[in-house]
């Protein structure tokens, strides 16, 4: 949250600003998942919020991750194999646990990174329209729009620093993969071609003792 | 604190933080501990404690501490990077039993300064608009510096790519070199072989 209220509504005024503000929260948290494992988290929601789930893998292998939501009673909500990168959002049909897991086990030996933001709820409104006398004022209604502006620019500077980081990722590995690639072709076109000239020679020489048998 | 996660009895959980420098980190957590005759969360399990640590990028521990069941924990970051914060209980049970297991709620809030209600609530409503501005030109700063290790990051990057498309280029000429110089050899070794042999 940015900016409050303005105006003084007095204490009972800021104590409902301050339940509707606990109302909406965003969790985000990056974290590593070792092959072969799987890892769960679990959020309580109340009944009709609209909550977002959003998740992208940002180290490791070719990428991917398999993403499952789960209701409370236990039924799938969200379920993806191999996704780079997703955003799902849905309403909560019923109060209670919501969990969401991600799985690394189709991976053997490579470890991902995953970054996931679980938003609940909407952002209250900055200037709650219950007790207010007039309209927003001209400084109100610049304060809403540098606070939806200035969201935005956190929003796709979030989303820009993990794909930079996936790219600068993917291109660390491919620096890595073609020094040891071309390395390893030169050592064997080396060995194969030497190899090979021996080989030859090693054929001539036995039909050479061969040769001097028949005649002598 | 809603979102939770359960975690062994000594395992330690790490988190990462990609953030830029000069930036307050603050975390809230709360843990509880599965009770095997109840089949649930204790509210509280009296002497359970988090050993929290933060690591910055360059290896140095920015923050060791043991905390309660419940508690919060801040930092600020020196230097722009990857900062990794691991929390591990301070359960000293040898014996893992079976199903023994932790409840970690966490929320973590990267370069937020947090307003001062006090301040807010203040009657002279030119004083509330100037803190809260300040909140406010605080937050732009916080986007300035990610803006920088953006930039910063970017460098690396490319850094990484055009090494890349070099290195690319300069094994391909060294390998075709070899590849023409020992076929060179390989003939002219075979030739002098055959004229030594009196096969040709």
């Amino acid at each position: 949250m940015l900016l409050r209220g303005y105006e003084t509504t007095g204490p009972w005024g800021w104590l409902t600003l301050l339940l509707v503000a606990c109302a909406a929260w965003a969790s985000e948290i990056t974290f590593e998942l070792p092959d072969n494992a799987k890892q769960c988290f679990y959020e309580e929601i109340v009944q009709s919020t609209k909550c977002t789930l959003e998740f992208q893998v940002i180290t490791g292998g070719h990428y991917d991750v398999d993403c499952q939501l789960e209701g409370p009673d236990g039924s799938v909500l969200y379920k993806e194999m191999k996704k780079q990168y997703d955003s799902f959002t849905f309403t909560a049909s019923r109060n209670g646990t919501y969990k969401f897991c991600f799985s690394n086990e189709f991976s053997t030996f490579t470890h991902k990174t995953v970054y996931f933001d679980f938003q609940v709820g909407e952002d209250p409104p900055l200037f709650p329209s219950e007790n207010r006398a007039t309209a927003l004022t001209q400084m109100e209604s610049a304060c809403v729009s540098i606070n939806e502006a200035l969201k935005s620019v956190i929003d796709y500077q979030t989303h820009f620093r993990l794909r930079e980081a996936q790219g600068r990722s993917r291109a660390e590995d491919l620096n890595t993969k073609v020094a040891y690639w071309s390395i390893g072709e030169a050592i064997i076109l080396l060995v194969v071609s030497i190899g090979q000239v021996f080989l030859l020679k090693s054929f001539f020489s036995d039909k050479r003792t061969t040769k001097t048998r028949v005649t002598s | 604190l809603a979102l939770y996660f359960h975690i062994g009895e000594r395992e330690e959980k790490c988190i990462i933080e990609d953030i830029p420098s000069d930036t307050l980190v603050v975390g809230n957590y709360k843990v509880q501990r599965w009770d095997i005759h109840k089949h649930g969360f204790l509210e509280s399990a009296p002497g359970l404690g988090m050993f929290v640590t933060v690591t910055s990028p360059t290896g140095e521990v920015l923050l060791s501490k043991l905390y309660g069941p419940q508690g919060t924990f801040s930092f600020t970051s020196y230097v722009s990077g990857e900062h990794i914060i691991c929390f591990q209980s301070n359960s000293t049970r040898f014996a893992v039993i079976a199903g023994s297991k932790l409840r970690i709620h966490l929320d973590i809030r990267v370069g937020e300064h947090f307003l001062d209600e006090s301040a807010i609530q203040a009657k002279d409503k030119v004083n509330e608009v100037n803190v809260r501005l300040e909140h406010l030109i605080e937050q732009i700063h916080h986007v300035t510096r990610e803006q920088d290790y953006e930039r910063e990051r970017e460098e690396k990057f490319r850094k990484t790519s055009e090494e890349t498309n070099s290195n690319i280029l300069w094994w391909a000429i060294v390998q075709t070199l070899i590849l023409i110089s020992v076929g060179i050899w390989q003939i002219k070794s075979l030739r002098d072989f055959f004229i030594a042999k009196k096969l040709v």
